[in-house]
């Protein structure tokens, strides 16, 4: 086997030539009563695919703004029927039939569109699979009380990662359990210990007493009362959202590790889970603060701090996958979970 | 018409990048590798250029060229050209940004009720009545018992709904008809469904007996049909829904949540606006067909004795009834 070759990824944009494709978008968006928002998607994936480059190649979006808005008016459609009684009873049990074959629609449906260096990816999903780990393996974790959730999340990785091609090379995935639990119980320590600690700081249980007491005899609250309440709503986004984030560095780092592409190619991740939550953070808090103005910037620090952080190792040249002529793909799973803003949880 | 242009070249099917020269004559085109082999040669496809990207030529055989120069000089289609001019860096996009502002506010104070008004001129009537249909049988099922009142009342009661009937604006998406159900849990109370299905509690009629009331509900409930509020409401609700989703998909996940719970506030001022509009058309109708429809107050005056302004509190969507009995009286012309 040839040496490893070591290919970082890098992220080429920048907030002014985002800000122009975000803006036009939203604009033109409006203007149409929503309906130009499907080209907008495919202006927006674009962008940041041209713009993720990997030993100077770079990836790109190919579906086209009249497909993906086709899918959304059949899936709005179908939508329309779940408000009449009765009626709905069946459409709800005819989407739980339906769910796992749409959601490989819309996973093949990216995979497909998507290529790098000219190549597109493919996805080959199974119904039986993707029900087992996007229905079943998450209501069984449910009767766990989620304590076997990291098998799920493994679960769900190992299906999606594996059903990947590049061309016609196949991705693989598999990993010990440990890395899935370490990320979850990290991320519940800092939960928990923050929410506790700050819960007795700012004396929460005098809190519930006296609100509790306020609202029993009719007594009108002390503001210094509602101030301290108020503080615990602040404590459970300081507790609560970084939590997320951690959980994300965690499971993206282990899940690049054991990722491969036949050929012997590796990846990996370092994202530092301490960085992660800033840049999550100060985006967060500098888009609310410009009423969104600054989204595009933020995004795009964002998109540049993953790529910053993460890295091929390639085996052999990258000039070495070939493809296969494929069937025709439509963008109906696509367009719902876009409509339900339904996030698959994998590790990007 | 002649030139030429250094860049990659990507092969049908193929992740290989090869450095490529693209020369130019007239509208025929022909890709060379650096030993100057044609590797692809014909008239141009496509060429694409998003902000920030390279130009693409779409070439024959499934070839693609990628370049940073400038091709300004190459014939070709360019599908999306003004697009990526729009996109540009450029102070113009200054006042794209203040129209998208202007934009959003015209959207939210016209766009939605167009969104509304074309989703309804499109909507037939079979699912609006099996609305009704399926509405019905869960109440009858969960919630609703037999009406215990006498054949000659539930005539009565009939005769004064046909009239109103005759007074108002046929249904838009069926007939008007009226139900009458034993309903303990809901006490004097009626509801329309958007076919055009009323339903009307044993305990209003038992407890109302002047037939003025009773013409005055009723009005107020084929108000509801005729105006179409059910549907306008869950259109108005669903188009926001999309709209937020998909297209403040962009402005990031917390704008996304803030703009939804504001909505779901101001969809309760939206239908406190369906009430007022309804009391007013059915104390109209009413009064066409003959009886004293300001007897609507008299009901909110009595529904507010039995169960107190302060247990409906600010988030009911019914307008305060102490108000809404004052605007009945002021309709009527002051004269109680």
């Amino acid at each position: 086997m040839s040496q490893l070759q070591n290919h970082q990824v890098r992220f080429t944009g920048d907030a002014k030539t985002y800000f122009g494709i975000w803006i036009v978008n939203i604009l033109l968006s409006i203007v149409t009563l929503g309906i130009y928002s499907a080209w907008a998607k495919v202006r927006t994936k674009r962008y940041f695919s041209q713009n993720t480059v990997i030993d100077g190649r770079h990836f790109d979006y190919h579906a086209t703004g009249m497909q993906i808005l086709i899918g959304r008016i059949l899936v709005i459609l179908g939508l329309i029927v779940l408000y009449i009684p009765i009626l709905n009873l069946l459409a709800i049990l005819a989407l739980l039939i339906a769910l796992p074959w749409l959601l490989n629609r819309s996973i093949a449906f990216n995979a497909r569109m998507t290529s790098f260096s000219g190549l597109r990816f493919g996805f080959d999903g199974s119904y039986g699979r993707s029900f087992l780990v996007f229905l079943l393996y998450p209501i069984l974790s449910m009767l766990t009380l989620f304590t076997t959730y990291p098998f799920v999340v493994r679960a769900v990785h190992r299906y999606t990662i594996s059903g990947h091609r590049f061309g016609t090379a196949r991705f693989g995935f598999d990993s010990p359990i440990w890395p899935f639990y370490r990320a979850m119980l990290i991320s519940m320590v800092w939960a928990v210990g923050l929410l506790v600690v700050g819960f007795f700081l700012i004396g929460g249980v005098g809190v519930f007493q006296e609100l509790a007491m306020a609202s029993q005899y009719g007594v009108e609250p002390d503001p210094a009362l509602i101030v301290r309440f108020m503080m615990m709503y602040v404590l459970f986004f300081v507790a609560i959202l970084p939590a997320a984030f951690i959980y994300q560095a965690y499971l993206r780092n282990s899940v690049y590790e054991n990722i491969t592409l036949e050929g012997g190619h590796r990846f990996r991740s370092t994202v530092v889970p301490a960085q992660l939550v800033w840049v999550a953070l100060s985006n967060a808090l500098v888009t609310v603060v410009t009423l969104g103005l600054m989204y595009p910037w933020a995004k795009v620090r964002m998109a540049r701090y993953l790529a910053e952080s993460t890295e091929v190792r390639a085996a052999g040249p990258i000039d070495a996958f070939v493809g296969q002529e494929e069937g025709k793909v439509t963008a109906l799973g696509d367009a719902y979970t876009d409509i339900e803003g339904i996030d698959l949880g994998v590790a990007i | 018409m002649a030139g030429s242009a250094l860049g990659h070249a990507h092969p049908a099917l193929s992740s290989k990048r090869i450095a490529a020269r693209l020369d130019w004559r007239g509208g025929v085109v022909w890709l060379r590798d650096a030993d100057g082999a044609v590797l692809a040669s014909g008239p141009v496809q496509r060429i694409e250029r998003m902000p920030g990207g390279p130009a693409q030529v779409h070439l024959p055989d499934g070839w693609l060229f990628e370049t940073d120069a400038d091709l300004n000089g190459l014939p070709g289609a360019r599908p999306d050209r003004w697009l990526s001019r729009l996109e540009a860096w450029h102070p113009r996009l200054a006042a794209v940004a203040l129209i998208c502002l202007l934009a959003a506010v015209a959207l939210w104070r016209w766009g939605l009720d167009l969104l509304v008004a074309l989703a309804m001129a499109v909507t037939p009537d079979a699912p609006v009545r099996a609305m009704d249909g399926g509405n019905m049988v869960m109440i009858d099922q969960v919630l609703a018992e037999q009406t215990q009142l006498d054949l000659d009342r539930q005539l009565q009661v009939l005769a004064i709904f046909d009239g109103l009937v005759r007074h108002a604006p046929p249904a838009p998406w069926g007939e008007y008809r009226l139900l009458f159900r034993d309903i303990p849990a809901m006490g004097p109370n009626a509801f329309a469904m958007p076919g055009g299905t009323i339903v009307i509690t044993d305990q209003l009629i038992q407890q109302f007996e002047d037939d003025d009331v009773i013409a005055a509900v009723l009005g107020h409930e084929i108000a509801h049909v005729s105006e179409r509020h059910v549907l306008a409401q869950l259109y108005r609700a669903g188009s926001i829904y999309l709209l937020v989703t998909l297209i403040a998909g962009d402005p990031g996940p917390v704008l996304q949540d803030f703009l939804r719970e504001g909505n779901a506030l101001l969809a309760l001022s939206y239908s406190r606006g369906q009430e007022a509009e309804a009391d007013r058309l059915g104390v109209a109708t009413a009064n066409a067909a003959g009886h004293d429809g300001a007897a609507l107050a008299e009901f909110f005056d009595a529904l507010l004795d039995e169960i107190g302004e302060d247990e409906l509190g600010w988030l009911s969507s019914h307008p305060a009834l102490a108000d809404r009995a004052a605007q009945i009286r002021g309709m009527a012309g002051g004269t109680d």
